[in-house]
């Protein structure tokens, strides 16, 4: 057993971090607050390599696992700069298409995720089907050679930065009943696509939408794999999904601690810096010890994964990300109280870290379904839904 | 195909407090975080930009601890083909003399080299004495304070930039250049320049191995002696001068006081 990193994944976070930190907090929360996006790191970090580390290296990739665009993700947040559309794009869209794309999808798309250049959203949530993906009605017909889609999405990030969009929708013939999911390519610029921005208390440069499919029609390839291994490729990128959300959370919780104990070492109203009352120093130890032992089990899960043992990885990655989720909310909202009535200004982007953080509590997938999972899966326990 | 030797040197972090030992006055490498010093990123960066539009190799020389394989792993990972680590718990205390002799010896062992990239000064010791001393004891032309290298196949180009004004200067090679902060922005190691590092070839080597007497490195054998030493005392808070119309005059009374005007 080996709790250290690798040198080079060490190596990976300090570059990673180096790189972060010259763009930083408030370069992400400016381009956020202008409506803009963080296209200029997106694009440094994708030149070098940092957003295709896990793409297999015959496609240009770094040939690197789940582990290492995990750390990417973690660094960049607690530099300042949590990329939601690492979550998405490299780590669910890119996993899917590498392990079960066709070879003419892996040749159009992989080289392109290996360098950042194509960024790609996943659509799966529906106003009707949030937390219960069976109720998925978007539907993919055929016709002739092609591929007609119908249905609605709602909180897709990053749609209107991306060049397509994975949706997951089920075949005509699997109308009713349980999930037999499809995934379906679909470029963003496709004949009866559109989607309307949903106003988000949130300040991220990633915002989400919802997208209306209004009859668009797909050539044959839009359709990713095959028709019939579809759950398992869609389990496939949900791994990743939550130990790339998992990283994502550590990360806003550290950017959290380093303003709280920055803050904590300096403000002085008794004679002695705040930090050394025991209310604020244990909370904020806490916190840390929290933010840890998320880390420590977000690695376990990617160790696991990149191992191949994706049952094992599954339980990991749900727990890592439940942890995550609770320790940034915790870290993000103890570093809020530690700043007094700053915490609330706009200056010190507390307010934007809080909310950042609760959204591991809540996409990709809810606390109480985790809890639902580990309560059924873990413990045998009998289900209510 | 200019074959390059680029002296690089492990420092504390800048960003990190630095101290010095109190039994010896050396510097207390334990306390502070061990980073590739800035000035030598920005060597490295010029070799490698001579290499792609060149060719050649680029070997990376670096006399310092056991640790300073890190800095080496960083320079590889930036792009160095190899490296060669002169470490030896003798070369404790080493002085700017001796640690001039060592790398010359060192540089020896690299084949066919046409240019010595060094930073000006470090940011640790900043003696800004090594590429003269070097030069001296290759006998080789020194082209110091660099803000931009052009090298042909016979002859190195380099316009030096210092407080005086500026130079031109040209020299045959092989040569020692040192270059400035505006030389360069220095690249982020990719991430498959960071896998690629560990399978460099490093050459690890005593002072032995170089031909020196342990007796004439070290801190007994350095030409000075620091007596005493005192941390920097804490920088006192700054004057504040609200601006109340008057803000400009306040500013100037200030600057008069302090006899700057
Ligand atoms: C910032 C942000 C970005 C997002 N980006 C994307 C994206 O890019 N792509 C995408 O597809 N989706 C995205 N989502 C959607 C996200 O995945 C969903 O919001 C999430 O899965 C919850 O679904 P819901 O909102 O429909 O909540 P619901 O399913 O309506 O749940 C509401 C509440 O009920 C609880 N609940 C539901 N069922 C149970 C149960 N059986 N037991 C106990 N409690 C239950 C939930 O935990 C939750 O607290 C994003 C969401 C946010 C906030
Ligand atoms: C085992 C060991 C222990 C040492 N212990 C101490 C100590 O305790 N305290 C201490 O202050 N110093 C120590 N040194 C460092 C040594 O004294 C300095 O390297 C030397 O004094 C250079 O001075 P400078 O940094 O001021 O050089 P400068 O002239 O300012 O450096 C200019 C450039 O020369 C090159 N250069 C300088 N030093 C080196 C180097 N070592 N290797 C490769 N290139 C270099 C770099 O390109 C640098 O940018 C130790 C060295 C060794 C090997």
């Amino acid at each position: 057993m080996n709790f250290v990193e690798s040198d080079e994944r060490l190596a990976l976070r300090k570059a990673v971090s180096d790189l972060g930190r010259r763009y930083g907090h408030d370069y992400y929360i400016t381009k956020a607050r202008e409506g803009a996006h963080t296209t200029e790191l997106w694009q440094e970090a994708g030149k070098l390599g940092y957003l295709g580390v896990n793409v297999p290296e015959e496609y240009g990739g770094g040939g690197g696992g789940i582990g290492d665009l995990a750390a990417v993700c973690e660094e960049l947040s607690a530099a300042g700069c949590p990329l939601l559309m690492m979550v998405v794009s490299p780590a669910i869209c890119a996993t899917i298409i590498a392990r079960f794309g066709t070879d003419a999808q892996k040749r159009e798309w992989l080289p392109r995720f290996a360098d950042g250049s194509v960024v790609m959203a996943f659509g799966i949530t529906e106003p009707d089907a949030g937390s219960n993906s069976h109720k998925i009605v978007t539907t993919g017909r055929r016709d002739g050679g092609d591929w007609v889609l119908s249905g609605q999405k709602v909180f897709i990030s990053g749609v209107d930065g991306a060049d397509a969009v994975l949706i997951v929708g089920r075949t005509e013939d699997a109308r009713t009943g349980r999930l037999k999911p499809a995934l379906y390519i679909v470029p963003t610029d496709a004949k009866g696509f559109t989607w309307q921005k949903i106003d988000m208390d949130m300040i991220s440069p990633d915002r989400q939408y919802t997208l209306f499919l209004d009859d668009v029609r797909l050539p044959a390839d839009a359709l990713v794999g095959s028709e019939d291994a579809a759950l398992a490729q869609l389990f496939a990128g949900l791994n990743p999904e939550r130990i790339m959300a998992a990283s994502f959370a550590t990360g806003i919780g550290r950017l959290a601690m380093n303003k709280a104990t920055e803050y904590a070492k300096t403000r002085t109203v008794w004679g002695t810096p705040i930090g050394a009352h025991q209310g604020l120093a244990h909370p904020l130890a806490d916190a840390h010890i929290n933010i840890e032992l998320a880390r420590l089990m977000t690695q376990k899960a990617a160790a696991l994964y990149d191992a191949g043992n994706d049952m094992a990885a599954g339980e990991a990655a749900n727990m890592a990300k439940y942890a995550a989720g609770e320790a940034a909310a915790k870290a993000a909202d103890q570093a809020l109280q530690t700043h007094g009535g700053n915490g609330m200004a706009s200056e010190y982007g507390l307010g934007a870290l809080v909310l950042a953080a609760r959204v591991g509590r809540i996409a990709p997938v809810s606390r109480e379904m985790i809890l639902n999972f580990v309560a059924q899966h873990s413990l045998g326990l009998p289900k209510s839904y | 195909m200019p074959n390059i030797v680029v002296l690089v040197k492990q420092v504390p972090d800048t960003y990190s407090e630095r101290k010095l030992a109190s039994a010896d006055h050396t510097l207390d490498r334990a306390s502070a975080d061990a980073v590739l010093d800035e000035i030598n990123e920005r060597a490295v960066e010029e070799a490698l930009q001579i290499k792609e539009a060149q060719g050649g190799e680029v070997t990376v020389l670096t006399v310092g601890p056991e640790r300073a394989t890190d800095a080496i792993r960083k320079a590889l990972s930036m792009g160095a083909d190899k490296a060669v680590h002169v470490s030896d718990e003798s070369l404790h205390g080493a002085d700017i003399i001796q640690t001039a002799k060592v790398l010359a010896k060192a540089i020896g062992t690299v084949e066919g080299y046409d240019l010595i990239i060094a930073g000006n000064e470090s940011t640790d010791g900043v003696g800004g004495a090594i590429p003269a001393m070097l030069a001296e004891l290759l006998g080789l032309p020194q082209l110091t304070h660099a803000r931009k290298v052009e090298i042909d196949g016979t002859s190195v180009k380099v316009e030096r930039e210092t407080d005086a004004g500026r130079t031109f200067l040209e020299a045959a090679l092989p040569a020692v250049i040192s270059v400035g902060e505006k030389i360069n922005d220095p690249r982020y190691p990719s991430f498959k320049g960071i896998m690629a590092a560990k399978k460099k070839p490093v050459t690890t080597l005593t002072i032995a191995d170089l031909g020196i007497d342990a007796s004439e490195v070290g801190l007994a054998n350095a030409a000075s002696q620091v007596l005493e030493s005192a941390p920097k005392p804490p920088r006192a808070a700054g004057q504040q001068i609200t601006d109340e119309g008057d803000g400009g005059s306040k500013i100037a009374e200030y600057l008069v006081s302090q006899k700057l005007i």
